[in-house]
């Protein structure tokens, strides 16, 4: 979280004009929604910033339902990790079979490409059914979720491989095995991480999905009940806070890409 | 100079289906020999080097190294591409590291290792930069220090400095020759550069076109280092060129 901080610091530092613009463009979000929530008084319920914010920090502390803000999304990221992690270690496999046996890319690739257009969020009714409605089901939706891009881009970075660098290490004296953990899944990485990235923040929209469908507890449960309730505060705290976390995954990816990829920057 | 003989190439032939590209082609190279080889474009250079290590299967004769057949987890071979090839996640240190990390080299060997070769091609300064921090030449030298770590009884380069300007050459070529004389390896080294194979080779073949044989075999006496502006010198690559002149 630290790191995240700093990375996001010497960004904004090093380029104070974006800092002014990013100031700017809040500043002018806060402004229009002040001046909305006011004009809309007695008509459409639209919360001043400040009572949301109010609203946002109290539920740190004061749970909403049985869990203050903070359990809940840690709840939500719970799930999202599990999926994604399952997700992330078969997709890569998958993935980087089919990059380098083109039996194995014949056989996997049609069923593939008929499952991909489906969208996660409608396997949510088929995933409650086998699942039940605990954690189970949403998990399963983010597997499914992240799933594919990990695959697509495992495969992608296996196949585009440079041969001449396979070639360099057989002639070095390597065995099919080590051409593969020393050429084949090094030169990947870049493309296995645009593909872990892309299914991080894809794996947070199904996870707030699937929950603001059925769930007890979660941020998306947060934006269900706020609308069962009539509690507009309610649901912009969740969305603040969806907004806020999905940010920080991103970010967090993000950083430990510029760690991993070091050599690949000028791609990213 | 009676060294034995390292390399030996027995009434080679080798076809692409129909193509026959190396037509009958034997020639022997000696232990710690600088053989040299010149011919022109598309004549099977590239394809002689991939049918002796085996990446090509052969179609006729055969290629042994101390009288043996090639295996590349026994001889100790280090083939260096026409296009550069280090591996561009790993630092330069790494990469001169790579082939001893993909035999499985003591950690501490390997380091040493490295850190000697880097030397020699005066990398040390950069053993952390990645490769596409680097200009053509500093690529070819990790390419090279790479392949010297592995101490190679047998060293193959395929055109290696084709796509470096004149001075850079001349100096890479120095220090080639310099690893070469501390390491007493064998090397053989293609080029289309007359004046750089007059200027490195012990011996030079010369080849035709396709079908290819070899047209002529030239022992090359001049005193090292070699001056490239001396009258025997330049006989000697007008000679060459002579001879290329008919392809
Ligand atoms: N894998 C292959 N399959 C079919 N034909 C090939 C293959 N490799 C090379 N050839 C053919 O063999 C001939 C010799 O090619 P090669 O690359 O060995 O030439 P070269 O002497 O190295 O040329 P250059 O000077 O351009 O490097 C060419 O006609 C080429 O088209
Ligand atoms: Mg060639």
């Amino acid at each position: 979280m630290q790191r995240i901080g700093k990375t996001v610091w010497k960004r904004l530092k090093a380029n104070r004009q974006t800092l002014l613009w990013i100031v700017i463009s809040f500043a002018t979000l806060l402004i229009a929604w002040q001046v909305a929530s006011m004009l809309s008084q007695g008509r459409v319920q639209i919360p001043a910033p400040l009572e949301v914010f109010e609203a946002f920090f109290r539920s740190m502390t004061v749970p909403i339902g049985k869990n203050t803000i903070l359990e809940h999304a840690g709840i939500s990221l719970w799930r999202v990790l599990l999926g994604f992690v399952v997700a992330s270690v078969i997709g890569m496999a998958i993935g980087i079979l089919m990059g380098v046996s083109p039996k194995a890319h014949a056989v996997i690739n049609p069923l593939f490409e008929f499952v991909r257009p489906i969208p996660p969020i409608a396997w949510i009714p088929l995933s409650i059914l086998w699942f039940g409605l605990g954690s189970s089901n949403k998990i399963f939706i983010i597997f499914l979720a992240s799933f594919t891009y990990v695959t697509i881009n495992s495969y992608e970075g296996a196949r585009n491989v440079d041969p001449k660098l396979i070639g360099a290490a057989r002639m070095l004296g390597a065995s099919r095995r080590r051409v593969f953990t020393h050429v084949i899944f090094p030169s990947s990485v870049p493309y296995i991480f645009a593909g872990l990235q892309i299914a991080l923040s894809v794996s947070w929209a199904a996870e707030v999905a699937a929950e603001i469908i059925y769930s007890q507890n979660g941020v998306g449960w947060i934006i269900t009940m706020g609308m069962n309730n009539g509690n507009i505060t309610q649901i912009m705290v969740g969305m603040i806070a969806i907004g806020v976390i999905g940010y920080l995954l991103s970010t967090l990816m993000r950083v430990v890409e510029g760690r991993l990829c070091r050599w690949n920057r000028q791609e990213t | 100079m009676d060294r034995p003989v390292k390399v030996k190439v027995d009434h080679l032939v080798k076809k692409f289906d129909e193509l026959l590209v190396l037509d009958d082609i034997s020639f022997s190279v000696k232990q710690g020999e600088f053989l040299c080889i010149v011919g022109p474009t598309g004549c099977g250079k590239t394809t002689f080097l991939n049918s002796l290590t085996g990446l090509y299967d052969i179609t006729g004769g055969s290629i042994t190294i101390d009288g043996e057949p090639v295996d590349l987890k026994k001889h100790r071979v280090a083939y260096i591409f026409q296009e550069y090839s280090t591996m561009p996640w790993l630092t330069v240190e790494q990469n001169v590291q790579f082939a001893l990390n993909l035999k499985r080299e003591k950690a501490e060997k390997a380091k040493k290792q490295a850190e000697k070769y880097m030397e020699l091609v005066g990398l040390t300064e950069f053993r952390d930069y990645y490769p596409d921090q680097l200009s053509a030449s500093m690529l070819q030298r990790v390419v090279i220090a790479r392949a010297f770590a592995t101490e190679p009884e047998l060293l193959l380069m395929d055109e290696p400095y084709g796509q470096l300007d004149t001075e850079l050459r001349y100096r890479l070529e120095n220090e080639l020759l310099n690893l070469w004389r501390q390491s007493g390896t064998t090397v053989i080294f293609i080029t289309h550069n007359i004046e750089e194979a007059v200027y490195l080779g012990e011996r030079i073949l010369v080849l035709s076109n396709k079908p290819t044989t070899i047209k002529k075999e030239i022992a090359n006496r001049l005193p090292m280092p070699r001056d490239i502006a001396a009258p025997e010198f330049i006989e000697l690559r007008n000679q060459v060129t002579e001879l290329i002149k008919w392809w």
